[in-house]
């Protein structure tokens, strides 16, 4: 366990129907690194991300984390406002100066887009509009729940470039991905997830160099092929 | 009587720009349109509290507004007449055969609904959006906000099914209001007094006249939801 650790959940337990979904989950996040949740289907890994981020209150255990402003969310499909993408982005950052706003439309090449309904911008334009959203307030955590799901090559390098600035910005990225490649790319640590438990908590190297358990090493192959 | 007799009675009418038939419609529409603006300014935010807020006694009040949306109009204006009649707890307000006693009878008619129906729309709303709001931290005040911005083309729907009930009602405003002639008659109840005067064409030439202004409300809440939509606002 990291003493540099921004959140630390100890012992957590979701259950439904009887079910733990997630199982006395105990991690402790870095800060400052980009931290993998994997796992199959259905692991848990989104409702993990939930809950550290707050938005979900476990049964029982605990979470210490930042307080939650300085926490920001883009979910894998984006919620958007029945407003113009600039409205939208005025709504998550409301005291940002018109230049600052600017910057960030630019940054997201969504220039052309500020005045068109959020919700009818191209899937990958979606996704950029709710990075910038959550990018914009400069959070000590960002939360990504699978962040190119879906998205084309081009989009996806976008979304990878928006999360690599951000951590240069000093956040530490918590996140969900089926993209091994990209999870290869960007991941300092990883979180595998299995039945809601945590099955392994290692550094990115270790995880992928030599997965611990049958069913990482048979995530790894299937998502390989 | 000829099929077409309260037709042609209509279009001479609305032609001839009949002085009563304008004063009758005029307050029909006053009358209406005030208790919708009340409705709407009541119910809205109520429906929105109902929709994204959990406290103690919200199933009441959505089982009581829900029950009020069955009450006879009739019953309304009933208990709008105890009410306001001389000797009633508000008395004192004098407003017993008045417009005034029709726009209150009418806006206790509609606000149930409008309840009702911002409810169901801020529900869907608040339900896809309650994950933004607990991630952003938003507070109640301003996910009503929020809500009532966005849910805006649907609010017109409700305003519009307001109006429907509100000026197509006859029971209430014929008992608070008097149907006396000049000062409280109005479409409705200016229909029942021709048709129970034997006035089968005049009566039906009314309806045809409400069924008009129904046409043409709907026309215009058409135009506003293309204009939203085009002045690119979503829906």
């Amino acid at each position: 366990m990291s003493d540099n650790a921004i959140i630390k959940a100890e012992a957590l337990f979701i259950i439904r129907n009887g079910t733990a979904i997630l199982n006395e989950v105990t991690t402790h996040i870095s800060k400052g690194k980009n931290t993998m949740l994997l796992g199959h289907n259905g692991a848990g890994k989104s409702l993990l991300l939930q809950a550290l981020h707050g938005i979900i209150t476990p049964d029982s255990g605990t979470i210490s984390a930042p307080p939650a402003k300085s926490q920001k969310m883009v979910f894998q499909k984006p919620i958007l406002l029945r407003r113009s993408a600039s409205r939208h982005f005025d709504f998550l950052c409301p005291h940002l100066s018109p230049t600052e706003k600017i910057h960030w439309f630019k940054r997201a090449g969504l220039m052309n887009q500020m005045h068109t309904p959020a919700r009818q911008l191209s899937g990958g334009e979606q996704q950029k509009l709710a990075f910038i959203g959550a990018m914009a307030s400069k959070p000590d955590i960002l939360f990504l729940d699978e962040p190119s799901a879906n998205l084309d090559f081009e989009a996806s390098a976008k979304i990878e470039s928006l999360i690599d600035h951000a951590q240069k910005n000093g956040a530490t990225i918590i996140m969900t991905t089926h993209n091994l490649a990209q999870a290869r790319r960007l991941a300092d640590h990883v979180l595998f997830i299995d039945h809601g438990k945590i099955i392994e908590d290692r550094s990115a190297k270790d995880f992928f160099a030599n997965p611990l358990h049958d069913v990482a090493k048979s995530y790894i192959a299937y998502h390989r092929a | 009587m000829d099929f077409w007799t309260p037709f042609k009675l209509a279009f001479d009418l609305l032609l001839a720009g009949n002085a009563e038939l304008m004063g009758i419609i005029g307050l029909s529409l006053k009358v209406s349109l005030t208790a919708v603006i009340i409705s709407l300014v009541i119910g809205m935010p109520l429906g929105a509290v109902l929709a994204s807020k959990k406290f103690f006694g919200a199933q009441t009040l959505i089982v009581i507004s829900n029950t009020f949306l069955s009450m006879p109009p009739v019953v309304v204006g009933l208990l709008i007449y105890i009410l306001i009649s001389r000797s009633g707890p508000l008395g004192w307000l004098d407003i017993l055969y008045t417009p005034y006693a029709m726009i209150l009878a009418q806006s206790v008619l509609v606000i149930p609904m409008s309840i009702a129906l911002s409810r169901q729309i801020f529900e869907t709303l608040n339900n896809e959006y309650k994950p933004l709001f607990t991630s952003l931290g938003i507070n109640a005040i301003r996910r009503i906000m929020v809500l009532v911005v966005d849910a805006r083309i649907a609010l017109i729907t409700i305003g519009l099914a307001c109006f429907g009930r509100a000026i197509s009602e006859v029971g209430a405003v014929i008992i608070v209001g008097g149907n006396i002639r000049h000062t409280t008659r109005v479409m409705t109840t200016a229909i029942a007094l021709e048709t129970s005067k034997g006035e089968l064409a005049i009566a039906m030439a009314l309806g045809l006249v409400l069924l008009s202004i129904a046409l043409l409300v709907n026309i215009a809440s058409q135009f506003l939801r293309h204009y939203f939509k085009k002045a690119t606002i979503d829906v």
